[in-house]
């Protein structure tokens, strides 16, 4: 071999058939076994219908989330200490306020690309839950949180709350006029707690309201113990999905013991990587023309300011509304009080909402009688009690959301706000029946249709001679062919030579 | 395994290369690729133009222009590739059921339990004292967490810091006196040294409103209260605490900014409309020699929202 | 356990309630013509405090005022005019007299404008809100004002002919105004009823609080210190120098607010963002999605 003169030929001859990734592979799989899961990872389908990539959007608002989120940790001062501004916002120039106000006044002002920066981590963050919201309607309405992915719907639901508590503990950090209300609110509520509201309070804010380090406490939950928790929870719902392999709606070839798509590399992941580009850039071009949360404006909180026409972020919007239009029960008797007033609306409402939403499989498993596992999705039409229920309680919610601008809307209508406020109570019961009822006919409707439009499979119907009448399914006529192509076996590269199959039963890859 | 440079590439197995299912999704495979090729030159000058507005410390929506814009059309671009260039498919997979055997499952529970009772049997003690250790562990380990973070709520929650004979102050620490308010005015003060402390803020303001030029009764037994016509109610609202610095003067109603509770100042600060459960707690005030506002004596219950303690 | 609703009642004590404001604030001024009631004793950061009445030869009121702001009644000489354009515009509801009967003779339905000073008038008329587009609503909305300047002077001159009264008619002198107390002050102040970007809101009882936007600085400083409608009045508890801020802050950063982000949404809040964010971001990107998946 040493008399050998080396060539580039040679030299390349020298690293096999692929090149260097071909070496790199060797060695890696030598070490770490990577080969066969790696193959398998890149040949695995998905599923590619449009409604599976809502839950992508919450995905990679997520990631830009973190993203920026990182570049704000760095200029952010979670600190109750007071300071003078003197920058270039002339209205606060010479105004006290806090270390925390003042350090995002002067992240949006004076550092370059600090304003898109916390735009965009705004403007992601509503985009977030939002996308949360839609991807779990799709789910819940398609049923695909059947066996065996009631985990992954619970997963998701404890992302939901904790995607919303983070966020209300975010915007709450710059310590403006309009977050610091929504935090004395907050305050109010847990302290509205039976027996032990008051002892919750002072513990998580460290005393009587103001508190003491209040910032310091919602900048650690918000920046290291909810994301923490939030990542590990992402990574548990993309690992149980990427496992136990995503549903699809019937038809084409799909069946339940199939997956039929497009192979993860190269075209899923062409896919999905450009629709991180895509809706990291709509975010940016959000956050470019239109202005979120202008702190500036607002001036820096102080306990006895306030301003009107104040509402929290849209996702906690329920709340306000749920707020504003319950009736002043309060309880006060035997040396207690238990104020109704809050405790239902902020507490009791949202926690009996939450907990039937993971509750849910376990319901429908029991109203249903029904144990299978289920790969295949509902159309929702074709399950109308489940949908009409789903419908109720979006509906419910968002009147409750609208509940929550009584005065913006009384201003644009010009009617009386009392007026506004009765008509809001009305409604907000009112609604889900009506959601209820109307879903409930159009789902049967649909139903009909569709059985309607269908072709029923011909047959033709011959006689033996014997007397016997047989039944046999007709060819398909030119009308019902499909002129897609039938799903086949992502192509694969192997050399020839028995697969292996181990005894274990764990998944065996069959190619 | 053979040495590398003996290695031959291997063959495409299950389709043949010119299969329509390997074929690009679209129609016209050059016309797409030309128009991607556009999307992606496009977005290539946007992510180059944020480099440069960034470079030049243009405005901050010159930068989200250009990096959404420059973003957008490479995500279109990588996305329609993936779409229109590669192969069409579908491809289909296999589900297996995640499930073992029966007997794996009989294995890992028999492995569980059996390994589990040999441990524990005929070692009850110890296993009883470690388990107890753990649990009382586990117990005291919450304590610094719990204790050190607050004080358990006591008197704060009860009193403010009027006192009998504060002054009354606007923000600034001047004392108000009984010629600063025509009627129909309105104004926020604390107690003489509270203004300017966070306490201060946020449980001692006050709402001061002139109601009348003569002594006024908003309740049986508050005769005194209301002295030159001045009335004061706590300003921290009785709902969830959000300040009620509302005021209209021809209504004669406090309103809540937050959630529209309403009060009417002229008989105690009952709710009128609203979430709200109680009356604002009222400020008995009076006027001393010098005709400085003063307060009586503190509020007679705690202000602000209920709680479990509030009798 | 309900509670009461806006029952007839209610209603009635409302609109009587309407009636009796003007009460209050003839009362007030009646009793406070001797001297200038809002103009603050106390000195304000070391500058000259004064208030220098200005008379006329028969003792009627001038002006008067400091280097923040200047008051001044309009010449006693405009009253005959003044009572010609009353007796055609406002007479039909507030009375031949402006003692708020009207020649029908239902007493106490309209306001009685007597003794409620120059400043006062000047508001209402100036604004656009009287004469009134609907007599009958419960707040008059703020319009292109159908008299000019002068005669809003001439009609105010022959009121406070009538009987004089505080305040006279200000003029902000705004150059020295420190615009940041004018924003600590909006939002101590005003931001309760007018929202701190100024947007305005509705309020209890089909009342609202109407925008700060494109209020030309006299009638900001007049409705300080008058406190029109529902609006308390701000007397000694705001100095002269202090309204100069807060009429420098409306008439700057809340007439053109830096929206360094992009377009304001209206300066309505969460809950524009919250459409803008849904409808805009999660519907386009849904819409995005639908291109970029199969529909089968």
């Amino acid at each position: 071999m040493s008399d050998v003169a080396v060539t580039k030929r040679s030299q390349r001859r020298a690293l096999g058939p692929y090149g260097r990734v071909g070496k790199t592979i060797n060695e890696l799989d030598e070490r770490l076994g990577i080969a066969k899961g790696g193959r398998s990872f890149l040949d695995k389908v998905y599923p590619d219908h449009w409604s599976f990539l809502l839950g992508e959007i919450a995905l990679y608002s997520f990631i830009v989330i973190l993203a920026t989120g990182v570049f704000l940790t760095f200029y952010y001062t979670p600190s109750q200490a007071l300071v003078t501004y003197h920058g270039s916002y002339l209205p606060l120039d010479g105004q006290k306020m806090t270390e925390a106000y003042f350090s995002s006044v002067n992240l949006s002002f004076a550092v370059r690309g600090g304003l898109l920066m916390r735009q965009m981590h705004h403007w992601a963050c509503d985009i977030f839950v939002g996308a949360i919201v839609v991807h779990m309607a799709r789910v819940f309405f398609t049923g695909a949180f059947r066996k065996p992915r009631e985990l992954n719907w619970t997963i998701g639901l404890t992302l939901l709350i904790l995607a919303i508590v983070n966020g209300f503990l975010g915007y709450s950090l710059p310590d403006d006029l309009v977050s610091g209300t929504g935090i004395r609110i907050a305050y109010s509520i847990i302290e509205s707690i039976p027996l032990v509201g008051s002892y919750l309070a002072f513990w998580i804010f460290g005393g009587n309201y103001p508190g003491n380090g209040v910032f310091q406490r919602f900048y650690v939950a918000h920046v290291l113990l909810v994301p923490l928790i939030m990542i590990g929870l992402v990574s548990a719902h993309m690992f149980l999905m990427f496992r136990q392999k995503h549903t699809q709606f019937d038809g084409g070839g799909r069946t339940e013991d199939n997956v039929v798509g497009k192979p993860f590399f190269p075209v899923f992941m062409a896919k999905t990587t450009g629709y991180l580009l895509i809706i990291t850039g709509v975010i940016a071009l959000l956050s470019a023309f239109a202005q979120v949360n202008p702190i500036w404006q607002f001036g820096p909180y102080e306990a006895a300011r306030i301003s009107y026409a104040v509402q929290p972020d849209w996702y906690m919007g329920f709340l306000d509304g749920a707020l504003r239009i319950w009736p002043s029960w309060t309880f006060h008797s035997f040396g207690h009080t238990i104020p109704f007033e809050v405790f239902i609306p902020a507490v009791l409402l949202p926690g009996v909402i939450f907990n039937l939403a993971f509750a849910w499989p376990a319901l429908e498993r029991r109203f249903t009688h029904d144990d299978e596992f289920h790969n295949l999705l509902d159309r929702p039409s074709n399950r109308p009690k489940r949908t009409a229920a789903g419908a109720a309680l979006l509906a419910f919610l968002f009147m409750l959301f609208v509940a929550s601008s009584t005065d913006v809307l009384a201003n644009f209508f010009h009617v009386s706000l009392n007026t506004v406020l009765i008509a809001m109570r009305v409604l907000v019961v009112a609604t889900p029946f009506i959601a209820y009822l109307v879903t409930y006919k159009i789902c049967k409707e649909l139903q009909a249709v569709h059985n309607a439009g269908r072709r029923k499979t011909a047959n033709i119907v011959s006689r033996t001679p014997a007397g016997e009448y047989v039944a046999t399914p007709s060819p398909l006529y030119p009308d019902d062919r499909h002129d897609k192509l039938e799903p086949t076996p992502v192509p694969d590269f192997i050399s020839t030579g028995s697969p292996e199959v181990t005894e274990s039963g764990v998944r065996t890859v069959e190619r | 395994m053979k040495p590398d440079e003996q290695r031959e590439p291997v063959h495409l197995r299950g389709l043949s290369a010119d299969d329509p299912h390997l074929q690009p999704a679209s129609a016209h495979p050059e016309r797409a690729e030309a128009v991607i090729a556009v999307t992606l030159f496009l977005g290539l000058l946007g992510v180059a133009g944020f480099g440069a507005c960034y470079w030049v410390n243009a405005a901050p929506w010159t930068l989200g222009a250009t990096l959404g814009g420059g973003l957008t059309f490479l995500g279109i671009g990588m996305a329609a590739w993936g779409k229109y260039l590669m192969p069409r498919g579908p491809f289909v997979e296999e589900r297996h059921s995640l499930a073992a055997t029966d007997e794996d499952r009989d294995a890992l529970a028999g492995a569980i339990v059996q390994r589990g009772g040999t441990l524990l049997k005929r070692r009850k003690l110890i296993g009883g004292l470690l388990g107890g250790g753990l649990g009382v562990f586990s117990v005291v380990a919450i304590f610094p967490l719990l204790r050190s973070l607050g004080p358990l709520p006591k008197g704060t929650l009860f009193h403010t810091d009027w006192k009998k004979g504060s002054y009354v102050v606007d923000q600034t620490g001047r004392r108000v006196s009984v010629g600063d308010l025509a009627v129909g005015s309105v104004m926020t003060v604390y107690p003489e040294g509270a203004q300017d402390t966070d306490r201060g803020q946020a449980v001692d303001a006050t709402v001061l409103v002139r109601l009348s030029n003569e002594d006024f009764t908003t309740q049986r037994g508050r005769e005194t209260w209301a002295p030159m016509g001045y009335v004061a109610y706590s300003k921290i609202c009785t709902h969830l605490g959000c300040p009620v610095g509302l005021y209209e003067q021809q209504l004669q109603l406090l309103v809540c900014p937050c959630h529209q509770s309403m009060f009417n100042v002229t008989n105690g600060a009952i709710p009128q409309f609203g979430p709200a459960p109680r009356p604002l707690p009222q400020l008995p005030m009076y006027i001393d020699a010098s005709g400085f506002l003063r307060s009586q004596r503190g509020y007679d219950q705690p202000i602000g929202p209920g709680f479990w303690e509030r009798s | 356990m309900t509670r009461p609703v806006l029952s007839r009642l209610g209603a009635t004590a409302f609109v009587a309630l309407l009636g009796a404001a003007p009460v209050l604030a003839l009362a007030t001024n009646a009793h406070a013509a001797g001297k200038p009631p809002y103009q603050t004793t106390r000195k304000n950061s070391g500058t000259p405090n004064s208030s220098q009445v200005v008379t006329n030869s028969q003792g009627q009121v001038i002006s008067y005022g400091n280097r923040a702001i200047t008051y001044a009644n309009p010449s006693p000489a405009l009253a005959q005019l003044g009572r010609a354009l009353f007796l055609e515009n406002c007479a039909t509801c507030h009375g031949t007299e402006a003692n708020g009967v009207p020649a029908s003779g239902t007493a106490g339905a309209y306001p009685d404008l007597v003794g409620l000073g120059t400043a006062t008038i000047d508001f209402w008329v100036e604004s656009g809100r009287m004469p009134a587009a609907n007599p009958r609503a419960v707040e008059a909305v703020r319009r292109v004002p159908r008299l000019t300047h002068d005669q809003a002077l001439a009609i105010a001159a022959w009121i406070n002919s009538l009987s004089p009264a505080y305040p006279a008619i200000p003029t902000v002198h705004l150059q020295g105004a420190n615009v940041s107390d004018g924003a600590t002050l909006f939002a101590l102040n005003c931001a309760a009823c007018h929202t701190i970007e100024g947007t305005g809101d509705a309020l209890a009882f089909s009342t609202f609080s109407p925008s700060m936007r494109h209020v030309p600085a006299t009638q900001v400083a007049e409705a300080i210190r008058t406190g029109p409608g529902n609006m308390p009045r701000f007397t000694g508890n705001l100095s002269d120098f202090q309204v100069r801020d807060i009429v420098k802050y409306v008439t700057t950063e809340i007439e053109h607010p830096r929206n360094p982000g992009g377009f304001g949404l209206g300066g309505l809040g969460p809950v524009a963002e919250g459409f803008v964010g849904l409808a805009l971001g999660v519907g386009l990107l849904a819409l995005v999605g639908f291109w970029v998946g199969e529909r089968q």
